[in-house]
């Protein structure tokens, strides 16, 4: 579904990543791991479109879409959820869904049915349908917002850490959502500092350190101790 | 600080330049045009004071100019002209007759005075509504000047100031200003000011208020814009409030921006291109004219020429010709640490 | 009977500030950026109507050509004046539209004239009209219901419409906007077309107190948005109504209040005023939308 190929990506002099390479399978979701400044938001940003890449190619289902404008990527069907979550805070939470389908071309029923599906199966969000969304907790928000890419009917999700700055209680919530979108067959990008989270609902993840994919693997296999302890800390630890 | 002193020296030595060049052709255009961009550079250096320091717009600062200008010609001009320029001037001030080069720094410190009292609301506003509300000020400060009659003679033009700027006077206090410019940017209250453009939080921990900062660096810059407009009305030796808007308005800011507002080089370079540029273009404007190649008067080529040549500045080098580092930065640049 | 002339007098003065008001504010919001050139939107719509008087079309076909030039001349300055310099500072797009205002006002002189030119107005607006026992230009009246009519056309189009959803969303988070599908270019292309609209309609209200157009007619209604647009609360779109309204009552007042002597000095009093406002709220009577980004 997803083909990243020598990706690089430069803020003037700064390399944040440096030539990677990795693939998502569809109805994956693969999840990409490693500390801060690692590269692995940069890298979710350049193939959002959001950021400029400074060279290698992106793929999706075989076509290139390198370098492409936000809004066209969100045409073709890629769905981005970026750090800082992003709700339009003095649009009310039936606006922010109402806005997430901008891009589709359905009729205003089928549109309004998805809103209430979604309202149906998070009633927090449902109660607080007509406040402005900047009133929302952290968590509140981060499931408006995740609720909001759906709107779209996406083919691809692209999640950017879901779980900062949330309480474990509510962190538990959100990847409770998560999991129930990979269920219904979604195709997830998944970046992550949490690797013990992501590892429990990817299906394969790789490591990326100082900007290059380090390591890849099977969640099972990179969820033991050993192996995280090495993924954070370094093989010459 | 040896670097900016080379700057000093550089910049300081090509005004001379300039003036000794001037005075030595003979030619009255030429030392007219010397005059009037040494007056102009004591503007800009005024200008990029506030603006190259504190990042924010103002066009307010022709507006002080007048201010300025107003102060010096009511305290300078003769006691008999008086009768007849300023029919309706206060008692107290009719008998008042000063020496030009006093009126000139009274204009300046009470443009100073002025702006002293009255920005410091402006500088707590955000960038965007610090340069609309400066915006209003030029208009404000033009509608005080041309209404208020017993001191300015209204829209009226005001007639009799003694002529007291040589080339050598208006060039000696360009390179003053030029002085106080570098100086400025230097000091504590410079340097605290640049600082908290790019990182305000950090700033603050330094115990920079940035409000009373810019507060100050605009004071100095009012202070420059008075004393200029003092030069500038002992020159022309008439004006009326005119002088003291939009057109000039613009003129100024095409100086600072083409040159540079982040550098002292680069307000002084501005300031020769500009003036270059407009005498030419004015030149071309008046042959146009006097072929009568067109049928009617043009008018406005000049302003227009330069509008788009801002422009295009504005595109292509956006941060103007010398956009971050001084002459002397240039030339003597610094070593890299090994 | 003092009061409902003051009243009227507010409101008409008010309805044309805040449409002033709003046509700035709509570009600022969600561009950050500040339209110098907005008042010359105000000159072309003038400058049209001089331009086609001698047509005999009737005066809504002309009003509407003018309205339309307005638009286009927004959506000009987009070209010329915004995205050539979009990604650079805020000082140089500052200055690039001050540098197309210049350009305008000196094509007008160059290729028009220096000097007044007439503006066809349409007979309604010299009439009067009597209400309560006080006397009024019907145009007074015109003003406050075309107001009405286009706040309430706006605030519809901002609220119930995908475009004006979508318009807000760009106020607070252009880019996060832009990966819900969003088009950049569309939402900037209808803002200035909104101001260039808004530009016209005032245009034909306030030339239609004095009849003529000169190159700098402009500067006025730039400088009633300026203020309006800043004691309202810079990126606010209600503060900028409210704040035209709160302008015109200080206007309006200090018309019937100063003698004789030092009403020419009006302005300067007014400012006054707003310097004591800004000391009280810097940031303007209403917030904007959030965004945690320095204005």
């Amino acid at each position: 579904m997803l083909e990243v190929e020598g990706l690089e990506v430069r803020y003037g002099a700064v390399r944040a990543v440096r030539g990677a390479s990795f693939a998502v399978a569809r109805g994956e979701l693969v999840a990409l791991l490693g500390a801060n400044g690692a590269g692995k938001s940069s890298t979710l940003m350049a193939i959002a479109g959001a950021v400029r890449t400074a060279g290698g190619s992106v793929r999706l289902e075989g076509a290139d879409v390198t370098g492409q404008r936000p809004e066209r990527m969100a045409r073709l069907g890629v769905a981005t959820v970026p750090e800082t979550r992003d709700v339009f805070p003095d649009l009310t939470v039936s606006e922010n869904l109402r806005l997430g389908a901008f891009t589709r071309r359905d009729g205003a029923a089928e549109i309004a049915g998805d809103r209430a599906r979604f309202l149906d199966r998070f009633p927090i969000l449902a109660e607080r349908a007509d406040q402005p969304a900047g009133t929302l907790s952290g968590g509140e928000q981060q499931m408006l917002v995740i609720a909001r890419a759906m709107m779209a009917r996406p083919r691809v999700l692209l999640l950017d850490e879901p779980s900062l700055g949330l309480a474990p209680v509510v962190v538990d919530r959100v990847f409770g959502m998560i999991a129930g979108l990979k269920a219904a067959g979604l195709t997830i990008l998944l970046v992550e500092q949490n690797a013990r989270k992501a590892l429990s609902v990817a299906d394969r993840a790789y490591v990326m350190r100082l900007g290059r994919i380090e390591a890849a693997g099977l969640a099972a296999e990179l969820g033991t101790a050993d192996a995280l302890k090495a993924l954070y800390l370094g093989s010459d630890a | 600080m040896a670097r900016n002193l080379a700057t000093l020296v550089i910049l300081g030595a090509l005004i001379a330049a300039l003036a000794i060049g001037a005075e030595a052709t003979g030619v009255r255009l030429f030392e007219r045009i010397a005059i009037t961009l040494c007056i102009s550079l004591v503007l800009v250096l005024g200008l990029q004071v506030f603006m190259g320091n504190s990042g924010i717009l103002s066009f307010a600062h022709i507006g002080f100019m007048g201010v300025g200008a107003y102060t010096s010609a009511v305290l300078t001009i003769p006691a008999q002209m008086k009768g007849m320029a300023l029919p309706d001037l206060y008692p107290f001030l009719s008998g008042v007759q000063l020496s030009p080069y006093l009126g000139i720094l009274a204009g300046g410190l009470v443009a100073a005075a002025v702006a002293a009292a009255v920005v410091y609301p402006l500088m707590r506003l955000s960038d965007a509504a610090s340069v609309i509300t400066s915006f209003a000020l030029l208009v404000v400060l033009h509608n005080v000047m041309t209404n208020w009659s017993s001191v300015t003679n209204g829209p009226r033009t005001l007639f009799g100031l003694p002529k007291a700027t040589t080339l050598p006077l208006a060039a000696a206090v360009a390179v003053a200003a030029l002085a106080v410019a570098l100086a400025f940017k230097e000091s504590r209250t410079g340097l605290l000011l640049r600082a908290s453009r790019d990182d305000e939080i950090a700033a603050a921990a330094l115990g920079a208020h940035i409000p009373r900062l810019r507060w100050r660096a605009f004071v100095v810059s009012a202070l420059l814009a008075g004393i200029g407009g003092g030069l500038w009305g002992h020159f022309i030796t008439s004006f009326s409030p005119n002088a003291f808007y939009l057109k000039e308005t613009f003129l100024i800011l095409a100086m600072l921006v083409i040159g540079g507002p982040n550098t002292v080089t680069g307000a002084v370079a501005g300031a020769f291109v500009v003036t270059a540029a407009y005498e030419g273009l004015r030149a071309v404007e008046g042959a146009i004219n006097r072929a009568g190649i067109f049928r009617e008067q043009v008018v406005g080529l000049t302003e227009l020429t330069l509008a788009v040549a801002m422009i295009l500045v504005l595109v292509l080098r956006p941060g103007g010709l010398f956009p971050t580092r001084e002459i002397g930065h240039h030339l003597f640049p610094a070593r890299r640490a090994r | 009977m003092r009061w409902l002339q003051f009243a009227i007098d507010v409101l008409s003065l008010g309805s044309a500030y805040a449409l002033m008001a709003l046509g700035l504010v709509i570009v600022y919001g969600i561009l950050r950026l500040v339209n110098f050139a907005y008042g010359e939107l105000i000159m072309v719509a003038g400058y049209t109507m001089y331009l086609v008087s001698g047509s005999g079309l009737p005066w809504l076909v002309m009003a509407a050509c003018a309205v339309l030039m307005s638009v286009v001349a927004g959506i000009a300055t987009d070209y010329v004046a915004f995205r050539p310099v979009r990604n650079k500072t805020i000082t140089a797009v500052l200055i690039t539209s001050f540098a197309f205002s210049t350009l305008l006002q000196n094509a007008a002189l160059l290729f028009i004239s220096p000097r007044p030119r007439p503006v066809p107005l349409p007979e309604i607006f010299s009439r009067t009209v009597e209400i309560g026992g006080v006397v009024t230009p019907a145009r007074n009246l015109i003003t406050i219901a075309v107001a009405v009519v286009m706040l309430g056309l706006f605030s519809w189009l901002m609220r119930a419409t995908v475009l004006g959803i979508a318009m807000r969303a760009a106020a607070s988070h252009f880019t996060m906007a832009r990966m819900l599908g969003v088009p950049a270019n569309l939402i900037i292309s209808s803002a200035f077309a909104i101001s260039g609209l808004l530009a016209g309609v005032v245009s034909l209200l306030w030339i239609g107190r004095i009849g003529t157009v000169v190159p700098g007619i402009g500067l006025e209604p730039l400088l009633i948005a300026f203020i309006a647009t800043v004691i309202g609360g810079m990126r606010s779109l209600q503060g900028a109504v409210l704040g035209g309204f709160l302008l015109a009552l200080i206007d309006t007042s200090l018309n019937y209040t100063l003698p004789q002597e030092l009403l020419k000095f009006r302005d300067a009093f007014t400012f006054s005023l707003v310097i004591l406002i800004l000391l009280w709220r810097p940031e303007g009577l209403i917030k904007g939308p959030a965004s945690g980004r320095r204005t």
